[in-house]
């Protein structure tokens, strides 16, 4: 019998063709013109080197942008999947209605961001937005949601983690349906208390949607952009700034190309970095296994 | 016999395609009333025209801007753009993408426009610009609340500053703005640094001839901390576009707005009536009466794909007719000098430009494109830190040596 070896690689001769001409190639060539002066309106550009790395870290507002993704992995990551978990834990049992709160819970991923960041615009209007006329039914001040520096990246975290709950949930929903009912029982049979069944037992079945929701949830928090366009540009003055958006800034209302593809370049050797870092561990875990 | 027929309908109908010229019109008329009348506009060439199919591409204000670049570089480029005079036009001419358009001009541009227009329009040795409109800034006002407090016009600084304590104290927000896309704080900063420093001072600050640090500039933050101090300005101005802090001008909530004409389009038609302007107020009797004026137009690429269509339709753009029709439906002014001030309003703004001694664009259309977000970032930090005053025009300055070098 003939060897045909060369089988799976010619089926994946065309998928991988695709993503090098349109995932591979933009990559290499963001990271040459990082390495140039390029304003993106000329036809000529010079080889600079270092000099947009260098400048990049002295450059306060970057600095700036790089704190608030970290910012935002913290919090929404951080607060995303363990709510998501927590309310399809809730959802999961059987009582009346539940079906009507999972469809309305599961609404808001069916928004784009660019819909989302609007819709929170409104509520956060800070003279008659639906939060703070809510605030003030119980005499509490308003508060300056997205014009305040100090606040506003987190009032942009709290729009976008109302989004990545019901993600976060969907998943969990689909992974707690995978979890046998008799070893559940059968640790309830043997004494342990609820808590117990769901650290030994229900947590590690979920790993799997675990995975997807953190990755997931950490790739968008390294690269998000659409949140913080619609509502701040980034404003104050860069307060909420992160770095796709300062990179957008820079590369497009700037004239700055080459110091653009310098952002672009280290939002993705960061983003690479946590991903690389993340399925290495949780892929030796489940070889273990 | 049907199948020959329809194969020479085919033939036909596309033969009639490729015979029509197409033209291309990417406009940032996203507000409601300018694209309108500039849809009326199109027609009009249309009707003129027969042959030349024109597409006119709408987008936000606010995304044009930033999708200009992409387009004067793509091969398929759209033939005509609307776009702004000076320095914001000079920058993409300089680097090659833009037509020059000499030849519109028959007669010669004074011809058609006013003299003081020819520099704004022109880069080198050629013009690359077709005004249409132009409007005047000054300090929008509601005659009724006026009225109601018993206010009069305020002509000098104290009396400006007066008129906003009898404002604050009457329950009103004195002064209403929106500092979301940064633009309206350099309104503050070149009226400001004009009324304090004079007309050179500010040419050569925006040519990056001035340091940020300088005595004069930090004047001017002066005489604006007074206003941040005292709390004239609405707060959360920092979340609010420029629609939005108008809205609180139309509500009767806030009663002035430093702002361009085009406010009344998009005053709601209760309102428009009830909206008058007055000139900045003096600061330094010495000085001259300077004001904003940004010149609105159009402007071929040098990659356009139909630059004889596209010049045809900026010659019908620049005469009198289709000037006027476009300035007397929106109440502006017109480029072309012959056209008279379509109404009362537009005929006070003429009046008030006519008596200035002279004008600039406007900040950000008069320096360099990143010096002015770094500017105007640094003017809406300042309204809301005003003591990171230095810090701020530190960084200003570190920006200025770094681009103008």
């Amino acid at each position: 019998m003939k060897s045909k070896k060369w089988v799976p690689y010619a089926f994946l001769a065309l998928p991988l063709l695709m993503y090098s001409i349109w995932v591979i190639f933009p990559i290499l060539q963001t990271l040459y013109l990082s390495f140039t002066n390029w304003d993106g309106v000329s036809p000529e550009l010079s080889f600079i080197g270092w000099d947009n790395f260098k400048l990049l870290f002295q450059d306060p507002y970057f600095r700036i942008s790089l704190w608030n993704n970290i910012k935002w992995l913290i919090g929404f990551a951080g607060i995303s999947v363990p709510l998501g978990l927590l309310i399809a834990m809730l959802l999961d049992q059987k009582f009346k209605g539940s079906k009507i709160y999972k469809t309305l819970m599961y609404l808001p991923m069916t928004l784009s961001f660019v819909v989302i960041g609007q819709i929170w615009s409104w509520i956060l209007e800070p003279r008659c937005g639906a939060l703070n006329s809510f605030l003030g039914i119980f005499g509490l001040k308003s508060v300056g949601w997205l014009s305040d520096p100090n606040i506003v990246t987190y009032s942009l975290i709290m729009a976008a983690s109302w989004r990545q709950i019901s993600y976060a949930m969907v998943l969990y929903l689909a992974g707690l349906k995978q979890v046998p009912k008799e070893l559940v029982e059968a640790a309830w049979v043997d004494g342990a208390n609820w808590w117990k069944r769901f650290i030994y037992i229900i947590l590690p079945m979920l790993r799997p949607a675990t995975v997807v929701a953190v990755t997931v949830s950490v790739i968008d928090s390294l690269r998000a952009f659409d949140i913080v366009y619609v509502l701040t540009r980034g404003g104050p003055f860069y307060s909420s700034s992160v770095m796709a958006n300062y990179m957008y800034i820079m590369a497009f209302n700037n004239y700055r190309m080459g110091y653009g593809s310098a952002i672009a370049t280290i939002q993705f050797l960061i983003t690479l970095g946590f991903i690389v870092f993340y399925m290495r561990n949780v892929l030796k875990k489940e070889e273990a296994l | 016999m049907k199948k020959v027929l329809f194969v020479l309908l085919v033939i036909s109908i596309a033969v009639s395609l490729l015979g029509a010229q197409k033209l291309v019109i990417n406009s940032y008329m996203s507000d409601p009333a300018p694209k309108r009348v500039f849809a009326e506009l199109v027609e009009q060439f249309k009707a003129d025209h027969p042959d030349i199919e024109v597409t006119v591409n709408t987008f936000a204000h606010e995304d044009f801007k930033t999708l200009l670049r992409t387009w004067l570089n793509s091969s398929s480029a759209p033939d005509v753009v609307t776009w702004f005079a000076g320095e914001r036009m000079r920058y993409f001419a300089s680097k090659g993408l833009l037509e020059p358009i000499d030849d519109i001009f028959k007669d010669g541009f004074e011809a058609y426009f006013p003299g003081a227009f020819k520099s704004a329009s022109t880069y080198g040795d050629h013009i690359y610009f077709v005004p249409q409109s132009w409007y005047w800034w000054g300090v929008y006002y509601r005659k009724s609340i006026f009225e109601k407090l018993g206010l009069t016009i305020p002509v000098n600084w104290y009396q400006f500053l007066n008129t906003c304590e009898k404002l604050k104290e009457a329950g009103y927000i004195p002064i209403t703005i929106g500092t979301k896309y940064l633009w309206t704080a350099a309104g503050w900063f070149d009226y400001l640094d004009m009324r304090v420093n004079g007309l050179e001072y500010h040419l050569k600050l925006t040519n990056g001839e001035i340091e940020y640090t300088d005595k004069g500039v930090k004047k001017v933050f002066e005489y604006w901390q007074q206003l941040v101090d005292a709390g004239y300005f609405i707060n959360n101005h920092t979340s609010y576009s420029w629609q939005d802090a108008a809205n609180y001008l139309f509500t009767g909530d806030a009663a002035m707005y430093l702002m361009g004409q085009f406010i009344k389009d998009v005053a709601p038609e209760s309102v428009k009536d009830d909206l008058d302007f007055f000139r900045f107020p003096v600061i330094n009797g010495e000085i001259g009466l300077y004001e904003d004026t940004p010149i609105d137009g159009f402007m071929i690429p040098a990659k356009a794909q139909n630059k004889e269509a596209a010049k045809i339709f900026l010659e019908f753009i620049a005469s009198k007719e289709a000037q006027e029709y476009f300035a007397s439906n929106l109440g502006r002014l017109a480029a072309n000098k012959d056209v008279p001030a379509p109404d009362a309003h537009a005929q006070k703004g003429l009046e008030m430009i006519l008596a200035s001694d002279g004008v600039m664009q406007f900040y950000d259309r008069d320096t360099n494109p990143e010096m002015a977000t770094a500017g105007m970032n640094g003017f809406v930090e300042f309204m809301v830190y005003p003591g990171r005053i230095n810090f701020i025009l530190n960084n200003l300055e570190i920006e200025r040596l770094r681009i103008f070098k």
